[in-house]
């Protein structure tokens, strides 16, 4: 590539700077602005620069987590990769993320480039990508989409798929996917994967997609998660049966490991090794705001996202059944109150705080589903502060489950990290 | 009382997959738990088609759904017409949030022109508003404020009666919320509208026990988790400039 962005990425360095004397470890969407301000063809062309082509991660739930196993797989197998490591999804922050690493004449060192993208953003800055390999996690309508209908999100799924060049790979057990895979064009592989009967039949409310397809996929027609016990699962790789371990408990965490195998074959074809994917799927560690495991105060706390109805049912299904200290913290992000009444509450048995601007919402729902609710306090960081300070549990770990909005503010309270870099 | 010993009330819960959009569905677990709490049995029936009818009903809950399924909701709807009939003739309360109160008017119009008929069992009909509504929604019914969210793209016309004006928020979109004949309550009040409007509740339940000679106990569960629900509508209103209870 030319010098033609040189003087783009160099005012994008100076805004970087800026941006971070300001406010130390923020302002990082910032100079990614600037950049595409004044160069809008810049992000495009370095993200289609990449050898070994650009992988594309999206879908509504699972994306973090996929991506982080699919880039795990990927360097074990010796390539250099390009990712985004923040959850912001949108093309400033994608932009800064790549000013980090671009030398002055466009390149940046690295054989593929993974991105996770929000099916919205993605298909509004897909048309100027070319991506080798698209993978498409699921369709939920979440918290993003909710005003919207499953229709909307899977047709902004098909919008980033049609760019994919080489494969589509994608979840059969989600008839929207499924339907879609129909539609793929000549030309284009189509790599699916999907969970045995035993599995689903585990799984009595289903895997949460908005439309679960009839029939289980074969083994011969693609990769197929053949059990989950704990933080073990199996899976079934051109009739070999691998084993996996998992970051966290839940099926869903295994549904994303077994996504992000099937992505790497297509991203690596022939010299994709199963056995060296699983091993290196199988280290990674707990997935940022998903059980997340951290020491704060003293204690040892877990944190748990509910991203939907469908995560709040499995999370709560999931969740050890010793915990005995539990915080659930439900914020401004849920505008409609019964948004969460879909999932049943009843198997955490016993919460000591409910909080969150929606306290009293969340009181209602627990009440009603037979939980027992010592305290509500709408104030998140007193409801921190005491439920910090209680006595250890005897069993599990101090558990907090919290929607997104009550997840930044909590972290923010404990002066935890973030690693958010969308300004709004 | 035993296992085998019938509940004291039946709630029936229609199409849960398909209209249980916004988790208003679970306005059937409300009404069971307030029973249970006020010391009757309670058992909750979700029913899909005709098969799946219990013999006895006392309580009928529809919830709301994406526009994608409502020519599949209509048609199942469609199949539970006579029943539906037979309990808004009967007096058994029946409960219906959007999409699943639409569907038992005259018809549907949609915002691209074309319409969906919809089963006739209760007067007016649905159309579309110039966009969809997404806020909080405030009723003042007969000397009761009922509060809630409202998520939809249609209005209401030509009810029997409304539930109440509209002090804030959009409801049908000439003022009024909702519509009320007889045993039936129709509403774009999502929440659920039981849990956070308990009176509702117990209006539809006293109903439902009257009809069957049953009487409702007095219960500090129940007055505690209205206290909940009364502090999260006080808030709403706070936010609103409204007064507080
Ligand atoms: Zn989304």
């Amino acid at each position: 590539m030319p010098l033609r962005y040189a003087p783009a990425i160099l005012l994008g360095r100076v805004a970087r700077t800026l941006a971070r004397w300001r406010k130390p470890g923020g302002g990082s969407a910032v100079p990614g602005l600037v950049v595409n301000t004044i160069a809008p063809g810049f992000l495009p062309r370095t993200l289609n620069g990449f050898p070994g082509g650009l992988v594309i991660v999206t879908g509504s739930a699972g994306k973090s987590t996929t991506t982080k196993m699919l880039v795990a797989a990927l360097r074990a197998h010796g390539m250099s990769v390009f990712t985004n490591q923040s959850t912001a999804n949108i093309s400033q922050g994608l932009t800064s993320a790549l000013l980090e690493r671009v030398s002055l004449t466009g390149r940046i060192e690295g054989d593929i480039a993974v991105l996770e993208m929000d099916e919205g953003h993605g298909a509004l800055i897909s048309g100027s990508l070319n991506p080798r390999v698209v993978v498409l996690t699921n369709v939920m309508v979440d918290q993003i989409d909710r005003f919207h209908d499953s229709d909307m999100v899977a047709a902004m799924l098909a919008k980033i798929a049609a760019r994919a060049t080489g494969s589509v790979v994608l979840n059969a057990d989600d008839l929207y996917l499924a339907r879609l895979g129909d539609g793929v064009v000549s030309g284009v592989t189509v790599a699916r994967y999907g969970v045995s009967d035993e599995v689903l039949a585990a799984n009595p409310r289903g895997l949460g997609y908005s439309l679960t397809s009839p029939t289980r996929l074969d083994a011969a027609d693609g990769m197929v998660l053949t059990g989950v016990s704990g933080l073990d699962a199996t899976v079934l790789v051109d009739g070999r049966v691998h084993e996996l371990r998992l970051p966290a408990r839940g099926t869903h965490y295994a549904v994303d490991a077994l996504t992000a195998l099937a992505a790497a074959r297509s991203a690596l074809l022939e010299s994709f090794d199963a056995a060296v994917a699983v091993a290196a799927i199988s280290t990674i560690p707990p997935v940022f705001g998903r059980g997340e495991v951290v020491s704060v105060r003293g204690s040892t706390v877990e944190f748990v996202l509910v991203q939907n109805p469908a995560s709040l049912q499995l999370n709560v299904d999931s969740l050890d059944p010793d915990t005995e200290q539990i915080l659930v913290a439900v914020g401004s992000d849920v505008r409609d109150p019964s948004y969460l009444w879909p999932a049943d509450t009843s198997g955490l048995g016993h919460v000591q705080i409910a909080s969150g601007s929606k306290a009293y919402d969340i009181g209602l729902q627990l009440a009603y589903d037979g939980v027992i609710v010592d305290r509500i306090e709408p104030d998140l960081g007193r409801a921190l502060d005491d439920f910090l300070a209680l006595p250890e549990p005897a069993h599990g770990v101090k558990t907090i489950i919290f929607s997104a909005d009550s997840m930044r503010r909590t972290r923010a309270h404990l002066g935890l990290e973030t690693n958010e870099a969308d300004p709004s | 009382m035993t296992v085998d010993h019938p509940a004291d009330l039946t709630i029936v819960t229609l199409l849960p997959q398909l209209l249980d959009t916004n988790g208003d569905a679970a306005n059937a677990r409300v009404l069971a738990q307030r029973a249970r709490w006020a010391g009757r049995s309670a058992r909750i029936v979700p029913v899909q088609s005709v098969a799946d009818l219990p013999e006895t009903v006392d309580l009928v809950v529809i919830g709301s759904g994406t526009d994608t399924d409502l020519v599949a909701a209509r048609d199942a709807l469609r199949a539970l017409a006579e029943p539906l009939r037979a309990w808004l003739a009967g007096g058994v309360p029946v409960l219906a949030v959007g999409t699943g109160w639409e569907l038992l008017s005259a018809g549907l119009d949609l915002a691209d022109g074309s319409t969906v008929d919809g089963l006739g069992l209760v007067s007016g009909r649905a159309s579309a508003l110039p966009a969809r509504v997404t806020d909080d929604l405030v009723v003042d019914a007969d000397g009761l404020r009922l509060l809630g969210f409202e998520n939809h793209l249609r209005g209401y016309a030509g009810a029997a009666a409304p539930l109440g004006t509209v002090p804030y928020g959009t409801g049908n979109g000439d003022g009024t919320e909702g519509a009320v004949a007889g045993s039936f309550i129709g509403t774009h009040l999502h929440g659920p509208v039981l849990a956070r409007n308990p009176q509702l509740a117990d209006r539809m339940l006293r109903s439902a026990c009257a009809a069957r000679a049953l009487s409702l106990a007095p219960s500090a569960q129940t007055d505690a988790v209205d206290g909940i629900a009364k502090a999260a509508r006080n808030q709403v209103a706070v936010r609103l400039s409204l007064t507080s209870e």
